[in-house]
């Protein structure tokens, strides 16, 4: 849950999506679900030229499994609430596995 | 979550149609979004926005199927119409009528919707030509790259690194 | 390994705890499909999801050169912040920053 809150708060960033297979897309973050599946609008294609398929695309929905990385914007970060967030989130999942 | 629900009592999910007035909230970044109302924010609103659209399914082995996103399920398998297999080797492409495809979700990489405007020139750089020309070039040049990239995992291996799993390059 | 109890928030118990460990400070990631990450830790999840902030990733390409030989070198890459998926890590280490 923790990063899906995280992209819901980076909704109309531009972030450029990384994926597995080499593709980076650089484009408007539109959407986000728990399966952390990205909505991308208005994108366009890094290093093009190796995709030329992707040419008449602009808006994508691409499945959680198959990114690599997503770089954001530092700014759109704040870190500190990020890493207080990360401990309750831990603490929480500690809680439980002890319950359990 | 409950996928199974027919569609939530939302009238229009399109993320596109959103009333201006939403409540303003404070984010992770510290910076104050329009927060959208939670059922945006579920798989079946983002294929919503490209339902009875034409799209480009791109598979995890680079398979490229055209055709019009008709129907989907909570596991992201989709349904699509007037399907358009798109296969292509170097400076080449074919296109491969294939009808109506059912397409299990996790062999989905990303589903690009097509600008309407642009669907019909050409991918720059390919030219059309018969299908069992680009089946036998496309053929040749996979079995090549998968020597090459046989070798190469094999190198890195003795560097202790190992390769993704679930995509082909 | 027996519960160090010194309060809910820094009992060590479990590899991610280590993890939990690093928060803010500047660890190495090991990643599926050659490559490396160096940054400032800033998110984790029990997937491995992981925010990295100020990173440096090595990416490691083997070519083959005139003579047939392999050879093996790195691409560098900076970003500001990256958001990095937990299938792909393969090993996480607290590292001093160089």
């Amino acid at each position: 849950m923790l990063f899906f809150s995280f992209f819901k708060t980076l909704v109309d960033h531009e972030v450029t999506v990384e994926l597995k297979n080499e593709i980076s897309l650089r484009g408007t973050l539109k959407s986000v679900d728990q399966y952390l599946n990205i909505k991308l609008d208005d994108v366009s294609v890094v290093e093009d030229v190796r995709w030329p398929h992707l040419s008449s695309t602009r808006n994508m929905f691409i499945r959680g499994s198959v990114v690599r990385y997503v770089h954001l914007p530092a700014a759109a970060v704040d870190t500190a609430l990020l890493e207080d967030a990360t401990r309750r989130e831990a603490a929480s999942a500690a809680a439980k596995a002890k319950q359990g | 979550m409950d996928m199974n629900d027919p569609q939530p009592s939302a009238p229009n999910l399109s993320l596109g149609s959103l009333p201006p007035h939403l409540l303003v909230g404070h984010a992770l970044g510290g910076t104050q979004v329009p927060q959208l109302p939670p059922q945006m924010f579920i798989t079946a609103a983002q294929l919503m926005d490209i339902t009875d659209k034409k799209i480009m399914a791109i598979l995890r082995d680079n398979q490229k199927i055209l055709g019009v996103l008709r129907s989907w399920d909570q596991f992201g398998n989709v349904l699509m119409t007037d399907c358009v297999e798109r296969i292509d080797a170097t400076g080449i492409y074919a296109e491969i009528p294939r009808g109506v495809y059912i397409i299990r979700g996790e062999n989905i990489s990303m589903l690009c919707e097509i600008d309407l405007d642009k669907e019909d020139t050409p991918p720059p750089g390919l030219t059309l030509a018969p299908v069992e020309e680009v089946y036998a070039l496309m053929k040749k040049e996979k079995a090549e790259r998968k020597v090459k990239q046989a070798k190469k995992e094999k190198a890195l291996a003795n560097l202790g690194f190992v390769p993704e799993y679930n995509v082909e390059i | 390994m027996a519960d160090i109890d010194d309060g809910p928030s820094t009992s060590v118990s479990e590899p991610l705890d280590l993890v939990r460990l690093c928060l803010d400070e500047v660890v190495f990631v090991k990643l599926r499909g050659d490559r490396e990450l160096k940054g400032r830790l800033h998110a984790y999840d029990s997937h491995c999801n992981m925010v990295l902030g100020d990173v440096e990733e090595t990416i490691y390409i083997t070519e083959e050169d005139e003579e047939e030989q392999e050879i093996t070198r790195t691409v560098k890459k900076q970003s500001e912040m990256l958001f990095v998926r937990g299938d792909s890590v393969v090993l996480i280490s607290p590292q001093a920053p160089s």
